[in-house]
């Protein structure tokens, strides 16, 4: 175990490589896209051998893909996996796609958090039946999924969850582990229903992976549809969300981060369709800006929801405008000493006072309707506009 | 009223507040000017003051959208409004009455370069537009859109960053207005 552990140390590690570097030489290893830090593949260290040769993979993935395979999917965008596997291979990719999925429902925005849900997989280790492997395979994207090792049993698995939970908090944004337990458990239920009839799932098994292969294909047909469609230049607001991406090989790997494009991965149960991703993208960037409104408008910290925030927006935006627009009729009205002095007006209060009138500060917080909005500046000349204005309203009509 | 942590925070107040205080008062000297070039009589007559109030909010309007400048879609709509809007009152007389900063001749092509290129960006976002101008929020939405300068033109998501920045413009407009007033009025 502690040649495991000590693998797992170097998975932690290791940014940004595949979570293959443990299956090692054949996995690519740039399938992690580049938020991708340290995947603690405990498990796949348990399934690799010290010798890290096929015949492990061969013997053991059988009841993992079976096991895998009955999972569901929620059609994560996990992919690229497939072109490094190739027969051989093949198991340990659909392992992962599943690992993927089961790890993504976990996934909360930023999705760096869906590292979060290999931890209580991996706490599902328990027993040495790959089985159990299977369920809480979590798979390589995670960030700092810390070492897991492989629990011996079961029982210890809420344990190691914590655990886990506690070590993967220095990667990435992890959920607590409390949600991750609850996936967890549901694994739990199910992975022992796939210990015994492994023969019959190998048929299942096999359309599975042809599923899985198709669903990865589409995957990554979706990745192709979705790099031209998300490019964007995303500066600080994108990089919050970008999600893990298994870019298709290292080049890519390197690559994808000089792009600037949104990765996003799909959670779990919900549609990979690009279209669906990217309008998720999207709802997630206008209720950013909606915050952001949020804090400009005053009054609004308590007001949840678009449609009341958006009346709020159009009443502060009319009322700035007006009072705009009383402003400059006082201006008008007023007698010109603004001939004088300019510079003395710029270089003065102007630019820089904070104190200075009462009548300044009419407008005080706490607005909470457009009504509130005018009446500050007016206590002078009140009486005059609202009566004149009408009249100027009528009388270029009058006279045109 | 600006938060240094955010993207939206592209707002370097200072330089703004000089910028709209120069324009504007620049704008109101002359102005005041033209008042003074009035008779006695009709200087304060409602017409008049209407008048001179219709031009000293376009002057804040124009001082402020030139302070910012042309990089954000909210001030190149506006100060294209004004410019046309100028044109049409004032014919031949408009280049020599522009307010300070806004005699760029020749940007019209610009603009429309430039809205021409932000529309087509937006259009791959139209698919979840369509949702959102449908929902229930598509006509607050769209009275959004009257209210902000430019605001047709944008899909929903660039519409709130505009709105964000016009705010905190308008707000600035509105302080630094207030302060001209009462320094005027004092």
């Amino acid at each position: 175990m502690s040649g495991q552990e000590n693998e797992n140390v170097g998975f932690q590690q290791s940014r940004s490589e595949g979570f293959l570097n443990c299956p090692s030489s054949r996995m690519a290893t740039n399938t992690m896209p580049e938020k991708a830090s340290g995947v603690t593949m405990s498990s796949l260290s348990m399934f690799k051998p010290p010798t890290g040769s096929d015949p492990f993979f061969a013997s053991g993935w059988d009841p993992l893909v079976s096991l895998s395979q009955t999972e569901n999917f929620g059609g994560s965008s996990m992919v690229t996996q497939g072109e490094f596997c190739n027969p051989p291979y093949n198991n340990p990719v659909v392992l992962e796609s599943q690992g993927m999925s089961s790890t993504s429902h976990l996934v909360q925005y930023p999705s760096d958090s869906s590292f979060a849900e290999m931890v209580p997989k991996l706490s599902c280790f328990g027993s040495g039946s790959f089985s159990d492997m299977v369920g809480s395979f979590g798979l390589p994207q995670c960030a700092g999924i810390a070492s897991t090792g492989c629990p011996p049993n079961y029982p210890p698995n809420s344990e190691t969850t914590s655990t886990v939970g506690g070590q993967s908090q220095d990667g990435c944004q992890i959920s607590d582990g409390g949600i991750g337990s609850s996936p967890n458990e549901k694994r739990r239920k199910r992975v022992p229903d796939f210990n015994s009839p492994l023969s019959p799932d190998k048929n299942a098994e096999g359309e599975q992976v042809q599923q899985k292969d198709s669903s990865i294909s589409d995957v990554r047909k979706e990745q192709d549809e979705k790099k031209p469609k998300i490019e964007e230049n995303s500066s600080g607001n994108a990089r919050n969300k970008q999600t893990g991406k298994q870019a298709k090989d290292s080049a890519d790997s390197g690559e994808t981060p000089k792009e600037n494009y949104i990765h996003v991965r799909a959670r779990r149960g919900q549609a990979t369709n690009s279209h669906s991703l990217a309008e998720r993208v999207r709802r997630e960037k206008i209720s950013e800006r909606m915050r952001l409104l949020q804090e400009l408008v005053p009054g609004c910290n308590k007001i949840t929801g678009k449609a009341v925030m958006l009346d709020e927006i159009i009443n502060y935006v009319q009322s700035l405008q007006q009072q705009v627009e009383f402003l400059s009729m006082k201006l008008a009205t007023v007698n010109p000493e603004l001939n004088i002095d300019i510079e003395r007006l710029l270089s003065k209060d102007i630019l820089n006072s904070r104190g200075g009138n009462g009548a300044l500060f009419g407008l005080g917080p706490g607005i909470g309707s457009s009504q509130h909005y005018p009446p500050g500046i007016f206590q002078g000349t009140m009486p005059s506009i609202p009566n004149t204005a009408p009249q100027f309203a009528s009388l270029p009509q009058a006279s045109s | 009223m600006m938060n240094p942590q955010r993207l939206s925070l592209s707002f370097s107040s200072t330089s703004y507040k000089y910028r709209f205080v120069q324009g504007f008062i620049r704008a109101l000297k002359r102005i005041n000017r033209q008042k003074l070039a009035t008779s006695l009589l009709s200087r304060s007559s409602p017409t008049e003051i209407y008048k001179r109030y219709l031009k000293v909010k376009s002057a804040a309007d124009a001082s402020m959208a030139s302070a910012v400048g042309l990089r954000r879609a909210w001030s190149r709509a506006l100060l294209q409004r004004i410019r046309d809007q100028e044109r049409i009152n004032f014919g031949n007389k408009y280049y020599k009455y522009c307010p300070a900063g806004t005699r760029i001749r020749g940007k019209s092509t610009t603009f429309t370069m430039i809205r021409n290129i932000k529309r087509s960006s937006d259009d791959r976002n139209c698919k979840d537009q369509e949702s959102i101008n449908n929902g229930a929020l598509g006509w607050k939405a769209n009275e959004l859109r009257k209210l902000v300068p430019g605001g047709e033109a944008m899909d929903m998501c660039n519409l709130l960053d505009e709105t964000a920045h016009y705010i905190k413009c308008l707000a600035t407009q509105v302080k630094l207005m207030k302060r001209i007033a009462d320094f005027a009025s004092a």
